[in-house]
């Protein structure tokens, strides 16, 4: 009796254990590195019409290739002197202190494609990670919930796959620390902050709404769309000019054209 | 014009305006309130002008009193009566232009109707929106936009993605708002059409045809307003904003310069 009680002990303990491990965690803070929508170590290289929502940075590397075509709304930023080598020096803080997170039990399997994830940290710290398919990742209504994936090597999505986010959960909140490089498949559509100790490469077509930032190797692009994830801001919207403003500027220049000869007539005469 | 004549002119239109006072308050308001309908400000000083131009046209013409425009008198007043009884101001605003044509008619006959018909025809860009209608085109005309905007970005190689009436290019999400669905430009820009019709060309089948090329350019052209400020975030509000929509406007003027001188063109060539 006492030793099934126990065990129910122990059970309940792990539970809760798992419990708080999954839900008590806080934001990795990324420093200057948040405001980079692609950070390389060596390079950056483009093809295609890619868009990405912030600053791009090099550092210590210097070559950035593909813009134009590729588009950035924020600024480049090459070099260790720039804000780039600041923001590899806040990438490294950021990627240790995920790697460092306390990890329950819980060890995620080689392919997470088909799963339901709520908030917590998980951790493959041996082998590869997939994701073939849709993995949804779910904030159970915590708009503030937080995901942590720890990977031992290498983080690789399928064609067309999806990390889709449900019950609140957002893509400034995901965080996925890979311990070798990332590949994201082609037409895939990804969510989330990778912290990548080598490369990252986004495949022809990807949809990433997040941060793609590489600490020793290359960010290879190809016609991506990479959003900003603090998407929590409403969309600002577009009202024409007033009516009163349009019809009075539409018959002035009907007017002036109409008149335009004798306008100009009477230019000539003075 | 005799003295007693006028005096009936004169004393006619002040008992319309003691009739329709709330009605006219009520569209001034509305003007004053809607930046969808402030243009309505614009229209009667415009039918006023165009009634002042005319003069020499209609004062020659002899009045012939007709007692129709008793019948209209009494359909005007009939319809204030249901407007007052929830059929809304458009109704009234109705209402207000049945009556003041009946006043026409009855004081100076079918001569005098036809030749203010254009000036008629203009008042009615004044009228208030009617809610049933705008409500159900807006929405559309929003979708539509978006369309549009996301269409024209993507084929200038820009990636877009787009929810509804939402555009995200590249985490700067514009939504196409009710204000933003093309409304404005398009009532504008056909009253801007029909006047420049009048004062560019005699034919009056041209003021159709322009009206006619209106909706596919004020639908463009905020599309392209739209996809302008999708593509440069800097254009979503403040100065920049407004700058590009009058941009865009004018440049719908110009297109519709461009299409009365190949409408013209084309007819010259024909008609030679």
């Amino acid at each position: 009796m006492g030793t099934r009680q126990g065990a129910s002990i122990k059970k309940l303990g792990l539970v809760l254990g798992c419990t708080l491990c999954l839900h008590a965690q806080t934001p990795v803070v990324l420093g200057t590195a948040g405001t980079f929508g692609v950070l390389a170590g060596s390079t950056v290289t483009n093809t295609g019409t890619t868009v990405i929502s912030g600053n791009l940075g090099v550092s210590p590397g210097l070559a950035v290739t593909g813009f134009p075509p590729g588009f950035v709304t924020g600024t480049q930023f090459t070099g260790v002197t720039s804000l780039a080598g600041t923001a590899q020096n806040d990438l490294t803080t950021a990627y240790l202190n995920a790697q460092g997170r306390s990890c329950p039990v819980l060890n995620l399997p080689g392919d997470i494609g088909g799963m339901t994830l709520l908030p917590g940290v998980y951790c493959n710290s041996s082998t590869s990670l997939g994701i073939t398919g849709t993995v949804t990742l779910n904030g159970n209504g915590d708009p503030n919930a937080v995901f942590i994936f720890q990977i031992g090597t290498a983080l690789t999505t399928a064609s067309n796959s999806n990390v889709h986010l449900i019950g609140g959960a957002q893509a400034s909140n995901v965080f996925w620390q890979v311990g070798s490089s990332a590949t994201v498949g082609t037409g895939s559509v990804f969510n989330g902050i990778i912290l990548a100790q080598a490369s990252i490469t986004l495949t022809t077509g990807a949809v990433f709404n997040g941060r793609a930032l590489a600490r020793t190797g290359a960010v290879t692009l190809d016609s991506n769309l990479m959003t900003n994830p603090d998407t929590s801001t409403p969309p600002g919207s577009v009202p024409a000019p007033p009516s009163l403003i349009l019809v009075v500027a539409g018959l002035a220049i009907a007017t002036l054209y109409l008149k335009r000869e004798q306008l100009l007539a009477r230019f000539r005469r003075t | 014009m005799t003295r007693t004549r006028r005096a009936y002119i004169v004393l006619t239109a002040a008992a319309l305006a003691l009739c329709y006072a709330s009605t006219l308050r009520g569209m001034f308001e509305q003007w004053s309130i809607d930046e969808d309908m402030s243009h309505g400000f614009v229209v009667p000083i415009v039918v006023l002008w165009i009634v002042w131009r005319e003069r020499g046209r209609w004062q020659a013409l002899p009045a012939e009193p007709s007692g129709w425009g008793l019948a209209l008198l009494a359909a005007g007043a009939g319809m204030q009566i249901l407007a007052a009884f929830g059929g809304g101001l458009f109704a009234a605003s109705v209402a207000f232009l049945v009556s003041v044509a009946g006043a026409v008619l009855y004081l100076g006959g079918f001569v005098y109707l036809r030749a203010w018909a254009f000036p008629f025809l203009l008042a009615l860009f004044m009228l208030p929106k009617l809610a049933i209608v705008y409500s159900q085109v807006t929405f559309p005309l929003q979708l539509l936009a978006s369309r549009i905007a996301a269409a024209m970005l993507g084929a200038v190689g820009v990636a877009v993605v787009r929810e509804g009436n939402i555009l995200d290019v590249a985490g700067h999400r514009v939504s196409v708002q009710e204000a933003c669905n093309g409304v404005r430009y398009l009532l504008t820009l056909a009253f801007i059409a029909v006047v420049y019709a009048y004062l560019a060309d005699a034919k009056p089948w041209m003021r159709f045809a322009l009206l006619a090329v209106v909706a596919p350019i004020a639908i463009f052209a905020n599309a392209l307003r739209v996809a302008a400020s999708g593509l440069v975030p800097a254009l979503d509000a403040g100065t920049p904003h407004a700058v590009a929509g009058y941009l865009v406007f004018v440049l719908c003027v110009a297109i519709l310069i461009l299409m009365r001188g190949l409408f013209h063109a084309v007819y010259a060539r024909y008609h030679a």
